[in-house]
């Protein structure tokens, strides 16, 4: 049960009969009637605990939308239900408005609905309903609480799409279309066809041409050339560290949010190539894997895995990863480790296997480096700020280490602030393909 | 992608208790404190029947009572009549003549009521008198403090005679003989210096004792050597006694908050916490429990950058810092001067020097030598191998 400011109103409102009337009999006459109108309210209000309730919402929803969560009410009771509402949705769910006014007469359904907009991606929950149902008095009024569960799972925003055209048309140029700019880039051969103006004289195929030849019409000389396409049906395993070190933030934006962009942007653009894609998202166990999806499938499937992924704060167990990789492809294929390249003691456990993985992939090591550290190596202006630019370049030089480590180990490395690394990691991988090293 | 989320089949599960479930639950708590408060409520109407500890009551058995005394006064004979007030008191006196007045005073009496005294009884013990008593009935006698210790009897007064031994818990007084209408009579029990523990005086005919051994009135003091003797051939001498405690009735009655408060001034008082009973009701009562939600852990990366920043300031780790900012500084350098990563800081040194036209002596020194002798120093050092950077970025074609 609940009071409202009505209430208290005329409990003080006694004031009046009691100064005037003058004492002790107003004040009994006068708390005994809000007495009886409390009580009264109370019984005459409809049942919260006769209402039923259905959810209708949607299942996925992109980080920074808004979407509509509808939650219908049906009163089953024999009175109006007449009051406040309340969808308890958790915090980060970002619900708005979280109360709402509710009037719903004997044996007929409402719908209340309230605008989500989270601000973290993951399984957003709501977990019940609470309902104050007012009497006609507007005095006293029935609570209850009604378990009301649903879910609305928030995808990553995947904000690098906007960099897919531009390197989809750089994929594009690397395609057999247009020959001139590729040959001689380590491709693999396609098809040969008649030498239009344009072509690269240096691709034209003399003995094709000499098989050609009309011999009705030996004068005809029709050139034959070759084209090329870039490599396609290769393997490309994304590995995501999901531990400690991925919790980190670098400019608002935790370490593993990048690493999930940069993979999705990769994943989108691989799979456009015709190259297969399988994620694993990895600490000390399997947080996440998307194997065998192609096409349009792959990404959704991908953001959906992602979606519920939170880091550990566990360090990451690098031996296990050959195994992962192992158990995804036994061919040769183009690994990506999205972790981060810090300090050379935190990243032992990345160097000691990655012999292994080289032995037989070719091993892209994709990390987000910290502006601020950049910024703050050129800042110079006191004493604090001098001793914070040589913390700030001796985290460099350890990053560079490690770094320089793992190009030794025969990785290549590839790091940039956490709005460049998708890019960056995108790029990489199409001058691999140009260079037909996958 | 919508989808309709039916919850439950008929059924809707409501968390929310009923009353009816919420009292079956608590029963047990609602049992156990009942019964608690059911004893304690026993035990203190128990406890009120046994003591009040109120000092010197003729009624309370408690150790500061006196009800030991009175009762034995009783079995001889003497009809022992408590008093609250002055007017009390004047009532159970019969005679003055054949009344004895005991009063204890706790500084509620006025001059007026205190020069009232002598009339009721021709004799009056003072049990530990203030200074208004002394004041109003024995000018001459003076309090000194507090003493202990049994004293053998040293007067002539007939109890304290009986008495032998008196052990003299309680104030002491000194007697100055200049007043001349108060007549000392006696000083027992005490010296010059350390007091008397009991002075008597006659005035206007009136015989007054002030007694400061008033542990020998108590029940927990009576027993002790004379003590019994002294009290009881003190008090039972005449067939009367007024057992006067001074009372709030003795205050004198004035305007009071109850008589200049209109009539309504209580109940309104009353109202006024019923409606903020209300009002805690109404904004106290929450709309439904919180939702709990797991919370992703925030660690700035850059953390451990300033960590180490401060560390290095706490330490003064000039040198330490400075080669930080040098080897940086030197890759910068190599990088733009076309030198492979792999090269000595000394090849740095010489094709910065070539570049910017200055002694390699001096760029070396800047690069590597010069060891920074306070912060100042260090700024400085720093400041210059920014300046080379950008003299260096300056003079190579771009």
């Amino acid at each position: 049960m609940a009071v409202s400011g009505w209430f208290v109103a005329l409990v003080a409102l006694g004031a009046v009969p009691v100064i005037a009337g003058g004492g002790w009999l107003a004040l009994a006459v006068w708390l005994g009637v809000c007495v009886v109108l409390a009580v009264l309210d109370l019984v005459l209000a409809g049942s919260p605990r006769a209402l039923r309730l259905e959810r209708d919402l949607p299942g996925r929803m992109r980080l920074g939308e808004s979407v509509a969560a509808t939650l219908l009410v049906t009163n089953t009771g024999r009175r109006t239900v007449r009051g406040v509402l309340r969808d308890a949705w958790t915090p980060s769910a970002g619900a708005s408005p979280t109360r709402r006014r509710l009037a719903v007469p004997r044996g007929e359904r409402r719908a209340v609905t309230i605008t989500l907009t989270p601000f973290r991606r993951g399984e957003r929950r709501a977990a019940h309903v609470t309902v104050r149902s007012f009497g006609p008095l507007r005095l006293t009024a029935r609570q209850a609480t009604l378990a009301a569960p649903g879910a609305v799972r928030v995808l990553p925003p995947f904000h690098s799409r906007k960099h897919l055209p531009s390197r989809l048309a750089r994929l594009r140029e690397l395609d057999g279309r247009t020959s001139v700019m590729i040959r001689g880039q380590g491709t693999e051969f396609d098809s040969l066809r008649e030498y239009v103006r344009g072509d690269d004289v240096r691709s034209i195929d003399w003995r094709a041409t000499a098989r050609r030849r009309d011999p009705l019409v030996p004068s005809a000389l029709k050139l034959v050339v070759r084209t090329w396409r870039p490599e396609r049906d290769r393997r490309v395993v994304l590995i995501v560290d999901s531990g400690r070190t991925a919790a980190a933030r670098i400019a608002d934006e935790p370490r593993i949010d990048t690493a999930f962009e940069s993979g999705l942007l990769l994943a989108a653009l691989a799979s456009r190539a015709g190259d297969r894609v399988d994620l694993a998202i990895w600490d000390r166990r399997m947080r996440g894997r998307v194997q065998g999806q192609t096409g349009a499938e792959l990404l959704a499937r991908m953001v959906d895995t992602m979606a519920p992924v939170e880091p550990e704060l566990i360090e990451a167990d690098w031996t296990g990863v050959p195994g992962v990789v192992r158990s995804i492809t036994s061919q040769r294929a183009l690994v990506v480790l999205l972790t981060s390249v810090d300090a050379p003691g935190a990243s032992t456990g990345l160097l000691s296997v990655l012999p292994q993985l080289t032995q037989k992939h070719l091993v892209v090591v994709a990390s987000v480096t910290d502006p601020e550290v950049l910024d703050a190596t050129r800042q110079r202006g006191d004493r604090h700020e001098v001793y914070r630019a040589a913390a700030a370049e001796r985290a460099l030089l350890d990053a560079n280490r490690v770094a320089a480590a793992i190009r030794r180990l025969g990785a290549e490395v590839v790091t940039a602030a956490p709005a460049d690394l998708p890019p960056a990691l995108a790029d990489r991988y199409l001058a691999l393909k140009a260079a037909g090293r996958l | 992608m919508s989808a309709l989320q039916q919850l439950g089949d008929a059924e809707q599960q409501v968390l929310t208790p009923t009353v009816r479930a919420r009292l079956r639950r608590a029963s047990t708590w609602i049992g156990l404190v009942t019964v608690v408060l059911v004893l304690l409520l026993a035990g203190v109407l128990l406890a009120r029947g046994g003591s009040g500890a109120d000092p010197f009551s003729p009624d309370d058995a408690s150790p500061v009572g006196s009800r030991a005394l009175a009762q034995v006064l009783g079995q001889h004979g003497v009809d022992v009549r408590s008093a609250e007030s002055l007017t009390e008191a004047r009532d159970a006196a019969a005679d003055p003549a054949d009344t004895t007045l005991l009063v204890y005073d706790t500084g509620i009496l006025d001059a007026d009521q205190i020069a009232d005294l002598p009339s009721i009884a021709d004799r009056i013990v003072l049990v530990e008198p203030g200074f208004r008593l002394l004041n109003g009935l024995t000018p001459g006698v003076d309090a000194r403090g507090e003493v202990s210790g049994a004293r053998a009897a040293d007067c002539t007064v007939p109890a304290v005679e009986k008495a032998q031994r008196v052990e003299t818990t309680g104030r002491a007084y000194a007697a100055d003989s200049a007043d001349d209408s108060a007549d000392v009579t006696a000083r027992c029990l005490g010296s010059e210096s350390r007091g008397y523990s009991l002075v008597q005086l006659e005035r206007d005919g009136v015989e007054i004792t002030v007694l400061g051994a008033s542990k020998a009135l108590q029940n927990d003091g009576i027993d002790v050597a004379g003590n019994a003797a002294l009290t009881i051939n003190l008090l039972g001498e005449t067939d009367r006694l007024v057992w006067y405690r001074s009372g709030i009735a003795d205050l004198p009655a004035s305007a009071t908050e109850g008589t200049l408060t209109p009539s309504f001034y209580v109940p309104l008082v009353l109202l006024l916490f019923g409606v903020a009973l209300a009002a805690i009701l109404w904004r106290g009562r929450r709309l439904g429990p919180l939702v709990v939600e797991n919370l992703p852990v925030t660690v700035r990366a850059s953390e451990t950058m300033e960590g180490r920043a401060r560390l290095y300031a706490r330490s003064s780790a000039r040198l330490r810092a400075l080669d930080a900012l040098r080897i940086g500084t030197v890759e910068r350098l190599a990088r733009a001067v076309g030198l492979p990563s792999a090269s000595t800081v000394t090849e740095v040194v010489l094709a910065v020097a070539d570049l910017v036209g200055r002694p390699p002596a001096e760029i070396g020194a800047l690069l590597v030598d010069a060891e920074p002798r306070d912060d100042a120093e260090l700024v400085r050092l720093s400041d210059r191998l920014l300046d080379l950077e950008r003299e260096v970025a300056a003079r190579l074609p771009h």
